[in-house]
């Protein structure tokens, strides 16, 4: 699903230049649930951004289920990662003035799904998560893990091929933070491709594979069985 | 999509309530301005657009040597004389000759100031609307009269009751009432209570004398004619019916066609009496209007900014959920539409909230046309250019940024950014300080103006019109008794009062070769006491020579001057008014320059000489008791006069009615500039905020390291001040030319002394800080730790 070759990225400032990714070069197949791990400063959030389509690189190949998108612009990029790609952040990125379902129907009004089958699928979907009786609570109305609940709802409504996770138990304690991760682990049993940053060695062992960076390189993979 | 973001713009108005009341009050303290400045001037330029044949109607002016702009006064033959020498080019004229009369009936009797004595046509011509009979004949028989609404319902409690009765003119003509009018509406020149059918005077002798001046004179071209060439026409025209007169007089008159939509805005003058506008006024409000408008939107765009800031991870997000740029485009210029859309509302209901209190301060009518398109298509423009203008920059600003830094919050509005902040601000203050200047110096020009020494006694002075048949016929009954009351310390009958009528005749002077022009005042021997006027050189008019009221005139300096004289040397000097004496006069006596004339004009030469016109008396009461001297002037003034109400003025009043407009403009001015430096202030308010929340990491820091409250307040304020201190730079000379260019309009003005603008900075300054210091003061007073933990 994702092939990334001699990929580097430079961070300037009027008299430093650091290496983010220094010809980092990976491959994650479909269905596959990969953690990346290492320490401050590596580079771990650099490259789930560039993945993300959020950010470009300055150097190597970048090829999307068979396509090389490197060089894609911001529109077609933001059109790609619409439609295919899910986000979950540490800090649940929910927006403040929307309700719960709110919330999670803003990418499916982006993607243009008609009004009677957004309900549908949000309900669907919050159903799903076991938040349906928050669906009219505004976030700060909500407790941690069931606002990463929410961020995990809106990151899977629009039915990604792959979600994208930054330290998604970072902001939660260990029992809600566990609940997060099996809800992960069931998400990539029903065929859902999952890049996961993390620092906890806990969540990565929900993974298939865990690569380890350092100073914008992989210094290891570990494959868990 | 569009439900999402009004959603989301309405629960961050809510969300944020103090934030989006100054946000929303600013904008709307900016419409309400401009929305009553629009009122004003559609009210200002509707006048007399009503008339359906306007567009073709002229009103004939007579020119005079140097009064080149003309006179609106022709005498009667005039009409009769244009028609008849240009058929194919004027296809209607209607005389209008304003005056005044009593009106009785039964009992009752009214006295009518706004009475025209006009042509049958006189409706016909006008589109002024009849709500009873028939326009073409209502003035037909000379014995009709037409009664406007209110006057109708003032007579006989209603129109229909109105109809048909029988009132009496000046005590002599019998009318019948043939037709009501509507009441002539504010946006008219013309404006009358009474119209009585001028053929009334047809056969009365000063009506048939071209010299003679006191009609309106309008004409209704032929679609096809041309005005220009018509003027050209006009000299011709002259020359047969006043050329006898004019080498008589030694003055050349010509005519010429004023356009009837301009005479509103022709210059008002002593010659003019009916309502004129001041394009200048209109001008000068179209200014503030456009300054309080930017202030506002600068203010809108700069608080917009700020919030869309705090709004950094909810842009980020739906970048990352997939918004492309021109949606959230879309989105913040929504928004802004949506907060223009609530001020806009807010507005209109402060506006028809305020209305009567604006109509005072104007001091006439105006009136919010709500049925007719042009309200709403500022409206419309209102919220589609401040919606989009003050919404586009935060808007583009926020959509540029990558959606990774948006999301983490660490949007930081640059360098370049700031600077584009800093310069709106800037403006903002030059305007608010120009503003200020502009107030003061009114204000100062105008208690100058007020305390200027005008070279007359203007206390304790009574004015009476003798503007009927009663007391006109017995006005030297009405000097002499008031004369022998001990209240009163003299009486002088004269043309007119200092500030009144002085009306300008031509001359034959010894030792000048052309004629002289010069103001003139006709006066009895009592007018020197009575307004305290000092003579320089030779004497008064004096009783004891009996040859003084044919042979004798005061002249004043500048006269004196002009003919190139010394007051000395102007003593014994031949001088002939070629218009009124058939003998010259010798100047007796020269006076100190004394303002005869509003203080806008310059000083002009003065003949005063006793030959008769006399139309208003001065009457100089003893000090004391005011109450007791006009019920004394009352009571001889009912014995010579007895159907007439007795009216008067004092002669210090007549000052503030020279000066009316002005003082309306110096009140208007004082409370825009006072609403635009709110404004300004709002935005700086916002601003404070927006750097206290910014920097709450750094203070926190600071006050770890030992920086004290004070040294905080310091450092926060300065930066903020700046942009304040390079508007007043700005404003400083800028200020200086406009109101430079101001005094010109006056003869007399004040110095445009430093302290003036020194002041304008203080006070500028003092409401900057304390709005900034506010908003410092609690970042600087806030708990460290609690700042540190924030970030």
């Amino acid at each position: 699903m994702i092939k990334i070759t001699n990929l580097e990225k430079f961070y300037r400032t009027e008299e430093v230049e650091t290496i983010a990714l220094n010809k980092l070069s990976m491959e994650v197949n479909t269905g596959e649930f990969v953690a990346i791990m290492g320490p401050s400063g590596c580079g771990k959030s650099t490259l789930l951004n560039i993945l993300g389509m959020l950010d470009d690189p300055d150097n190597g190949s970048y090829v999307f289920n068979g396509v090389e998108i490197a060089h894609f612009n911001e529109r077609k990029r933001a059109d790609l990662r619409k439609h295919n790609i899910g986000f979950v952040f540490q800090s649940f990125n929910l927006i403040d003035e929307l309700t719960v379902f709110e919330n999670v129907e803003l990418p499916l009004i982006y993607t243009g799904v008609s009004s009677a089958d957004r309900v549908k699928r949000v309900e669907e979907v919050l159903d799903k998560m076991q938040i349906m009786h928050r669906r009219n609570h505004y976030p700060q109305q909500l407790s941690g893990g069931q606002q990463q609940r929410v961020a995990i709802a809106r990151a899977v409504v629009n039915k990604p091929k792959l979600i994208l996770a930054d330290e998604p138990t970072g902001n939660l304690d260990s029992s809600n933070g566990n609940d997060v991760m099996e809800l992960l682990t069931d998400l990539n049993e029903q065929g859902t491709t999952i890049i996961m940053v993390t620092h906890s060695e806990h969540d990565a062992r929900y993974s298939h594979r865990i690569i380890r960076l350092l100073d914008g390189q992989t210094v290891m993979e570990n494959i868990m069985v | 999509m569009l439900k999402n973001y009004i959603k989301i713009a309405w629960r961050n108005l809510y969300k944020n309530k103090a934030f989006s009341l100054i946000h929303i009050l600013g904008l709307t303290i900016g419409i309400t301005v401009c929305m009553m400045i629009f009122v004003y001037i559609m009210n200002e330029f509707s006048v007399d657009k009503f008339h359906a044949k306007g567009k073709r109607m002229y009103r004939v002016m007579r020119t005079f040597d140097e009064l080149k702009e003309g006179v609106p006064y022709l005498s009667g033959p005039y009409a009769t004389a244009l028609l008849n020498d240009f058929p194919g080019d004027i296809k209607q004229a209607v005389r209008v000759q304003p005056n005044q009369g009593l009106i009785s009936f039964g009992d009752k009797a009214f006295v009518e100031k706004k009475l025209y004595n006009a042509d049958a046509d006189f409706f016909s011509l006008f589109s002024f609307k009849l709500l009873k009979g028939n326009a073409s004949s209502v003035l037909k028989d000379p014995s009709s009269i037409v009664l406007t609404e209110t006057t109708a319902k003032k007579y006989f409690g209603s129109i229909d009751n109105a109809m048909g009765k029988v009132v009496t003119l000046d005590k002599q003509k019998q009318l019948k009432v043939t037709g009501i009018a509507q009441d002539v509406p504010a946006n008219s020149h013309l404006n009358f209570d009474v119209v009585v059918p001028l053929s009334n005077y047809f056969n009365e002798d000063y009506f048939k004398v071209w010299i003679n001046n006191g009609l309106f004179t309008y004409v209704l071209l032929d679609e096809h004619s041309d005005k220009a060439q018509l003027e050209k026409k006009f000299p011709q025209f002259m020359d047969k019916y006043m050329g006898k007169d004019m080498a008589r007089f030694g003055a050349k008159f010509g005519l010429k066609l004023t356009a009837l939509n301009d005479i509103y805005f022709e210059p008002a003058s002593a010659f003019d009496n009916v309502k004129h506008g001041d394009k200048t006024v209109v001008y000068i409000f179209i200014s503030i209007a456009v300054l309080i408008m930017l202030i506002a939107c600068i203010n809108f765009t700069n608080l917009s900014t700020i919030r869309a800031v705090e709004r950094s991870k909810e842009v980020g997000l739906r970048k990352v959920l997939g918004a492309l740029k021109n949606h959230l485009v879309l989105q913040f210029i929504g928004e802004s539409m949506l907060l223009t859309i609530i001020s806009c509302i807010l507005s209109v209901v402060i506006l028809i909230a305020a209305m009567p209190w604006y109509r005072e301060l104007l001091g006439y009518n105006v009136s919010a046309s709500w049925n007719s398109a042009p309200i709403y298509l500022f409206l419309a423009g209102v919220i589609v250019v401040i919606g989009f203008l003050a919404g586009s920059y935060p808007a583009f600003f926020l959509s540029a940024f990558s959606p990774i830094q948006a999301l983490k919050g660490k949007l930081r509005l640059g360098k370049s950014g700031a600077f584009f902040r800093q310069s709106l601000v800037v403006v903002q203050f030059s305007i608010s300080v120009l503003l200020i200047i502009g107030t003061i110096v009114i204000m100062k020009q105008m208690s100058f103006v007020k305390g200027k020494e005008l070279g007359y006694d203007k206390e304790q002075a009574v004015i009476v019109q003798l503007d009927n048949n009663d007391i006109y016929n017995q006005m030297s009954v009405f000097k002499k008794e008031l004369e022998s009351n001990a209240n009163i310390a003299s009486v002088s009958l004269m043309s007119g009062e200092p500030g009144g009528f002085h009306d300008m005749h031509t001359f034959e002077a010894e030792g000048q070769h052309d004629k002289f022009k010069s103001r003139t005042e006709f006066a009895d021997f009592q007018f020197v006491k009575t307004l305290g006027v000092k003579i320089v050189a030779g004497r008064d008019f004096s009783p004891q020579f009996t040859t003084d009221s044919t042979d004798a005139v005061l002249i004043n300096q500048t006269a004196a001057k002009k003919l190139g004289f010394t007051p000395e040397q102007a003593i014994g000097k031949q001088i002939k008014n070629t218009i009124r004496d058939d003998k010259p006069r010798r100047v007796i006596g020269v006076v100190k320059d004394y303002n005869f004339l509003s203080l806008k004009e310059n000083m002009d030469a003065l003949i005063i000489s006793p030959a008769m016109d006399r139309r208003v008396a001065v009457i100089k009461i003893k000090a004391g008791n005011i109450k007791n001297s006009l019920a004394v002037i009352k009571q001889v003034y009912s014995q010579v006069a007895p159907v007439y109400p007795f009216e008067y003025s004092f002669l210090d009043q007549k000052f503030d009615t020279t000066y009316k407009t002005d003082i309306r403009q110096q009140t208007m001015l004082a409370i825009f500039s006072g609403l635009a430096i709110f404004i300004a202030c709002l935005g700086l308010f916002g601003l404070a905020s927006f750097t206290a929340v910014k920097r709450t990491k750094e203070i926190g820091v600071r006050k770890v390291l030992g920086s004290s409250v004070p040294n905080i307040l310091l450092l926060l304020s300065k930066d903020l001040l700046k942009p304040v201190a390079v508007a007043t730079v700005i404003a400083i000379p800028l200020g200086y030319y406009f109101m430079h260019t101001w005094l010109q309009n006056f003869a007399y003005k004040t110095p445009l002394h430093w302290s003036i603008f020194l002041f304008a900075a203080l006070i500028t300054f003092g409401i900057a800080l304390a709005t900034v210091s506010f908003k410092s003061l609690n970042a600087a007073l806030a708990n460290p730790v609690k700042s540190l933990r924030s970030e």
